[in-house]
């Protein structure tokens, strides 16, 4: 080789054949890869979700325990443990958890469809849409859970003073007010917790599809 | 509102595709230089392509389009690949003579062990004499990596004596 100078190296440097790699489709891939991603872990996290809760429920089905220390409650106020209560109360257990365990699984399905419809040859432009389409199932996910949660306790008070009601029974007010103050209190408490887990769990994939959505509106508002 | 830049997207998106595509060899460059494998080469292709995608609305035309995808690309590449890995091509033990003594033609074998030995450099040394191979002024050079014009010039002339050694020792 002879005397190597970088100068009179520049010209074959920038002759050098460049193979184009990839293609206009290709490049636009690249964009909504990150994207599909976070859709993708959001779909995921969900199933999880239905798994786990379904497992717990099932558990719980199966060994009774929940609705024991729910009747137990019952016998606390005064209340007598019918047939009748027990049947009711099982019914009433079963519906509420087959509803919150249908409504995941309605969500786990429309979040595979946001996620399969997300398809790597589909434009920017169908990809925004789908995001914001996205975002608002997964409000309406949290939204839907937060009520079926308070939906749960509000039957469930409702049975307790039904079940009182039928026994002819008054409780005692000292006993009554604990009873209702534990059932806000804990309430609340769950309502934060729910609102919590899914801010920081959702939340988190959701603040940055919600930056790559920004950056995509700025496109819009900038001029090169 | 959302309707509005939804439907102005297209050009925009194409535009910038169709940028990317005709600079391809840019990004490609950067990419083959601070990797070690062709799996890492594509994913810094793809990283470099987000971020230039992000900075694309921002990017106003005070400089040329190729000084803009210099300082994105390198920028990326330095950050990305000084986070991934400690670059085990900066120890010049590990040179893989593989990379150019496949290749035929005499020029094509003289830009593989370039790129050989460009890797044995640091990170900003790289990101120099690249730009310098390309023809990027002074000016811009410096501007891309925060550097005087001054600085740039004397460690390009400080690179240009170490790559003429490497270069020799190597061939």
């Amino acid at each position: 080789m002879p005397e190597f100078d970088l100068d009179s190296f520049k010209k074959t440097w920038q002759q050098q054949p460049v193979q184009e790699k990839y293609d206009n489709t290709e490049i636009l891939q690249m964009l909504n890869k990150k994207s599909r991603n976070y859709v993708k872990y959001i779909f995921w996290i969900s199933v999880v979700e239905l798994l786990f809760f379904s497992g717990i429920g099932l558990f719980y089905i199966i060994k009774g325990d929940e609705s024991n220390s729910f009747l137990r409650l019952l016998e606390r106020l005064g209340a007598q443990k019918t047939p009748e209560i027990i049947a009711n109360f099982d019914t009433i257990y079963f519906a509420i958890k087959l509803l919150s365990l249908l409504v995941t699984a309605y969500f786990v399905f429309k979040f595979y469809q946001n996620y399969h419809k997300i398809k790597i040859e589909e434009n920017l432009k169908g990809f925004i849409t789908r995001i914001i389409k996205f975002k608002k199932t997964v409000n309406a996910f949290i939204l839907i859970s937060i009520a079926i949660l308070l939906v749960f306790i509000m039957t469930f008070t409702a049975f307790i003073f039904y079940a009182l009601n039928s026994q002819n029974i008054e409780p005692k007010s000292s006993d009554l007010m604990i009873v209702i103050a534990i059932i806000i209190v804990s309430t609340i408490l769950c309502v934060l917790l729910i609102w919590l887990y899914y801010k920081l769990v959702y939340g988190i994939i959701i603040r940055k599809l919600d930056k790559n959505l920004k950056q995509l509106k700025d496109i819009d508002s900038h001029k090169i | 509102m959302q309707i509005n830049y939804i439907s102005s997207l297209g050009s925009k998106e194409k535009e910038f595709a169709q940028l990317i595509k005709d600079n391809q060899g840019l990004i490609i460059k950067v990419s083959r230089l601070y990797t070690n494998s062709l799996e890492d080469e594509e994913d810094l292709f793809q990283e470099i392509v987000l971020q230039l995608w992000r900075s694309y609305g921002s990017f106003k035309g005070n400089s040329k389009i190729s000084t803009w995808m210099y300082r994105v690309a390198l920028n990326t590449a330095i950050t990305l690949f000084r986070k991934k890995s400690k670059s085990p091509l900066t120890n010049e033990l590990d040179i893989n003579l593989k990379d150019f003594v496949e290749d035929d033609d005499e020029k094509q074998q003289q830009i593989s062990l370039l790129y050989t030995v460009i890797k044995t450099l640091p990170n900003i040394e790289r990101a120099i004499v690249m730009m310098y191979l390309d023809d990027l002024p002074y000016k811009d050079i410096a501007e891309n990596l925060g550097i005087t014009e001054v600085n740039a010039r004397v460690k390009m002339n400080r690179l240009k004596k170490t790559l003429k050694e490497k270069m020799e020792k190597y061939a």
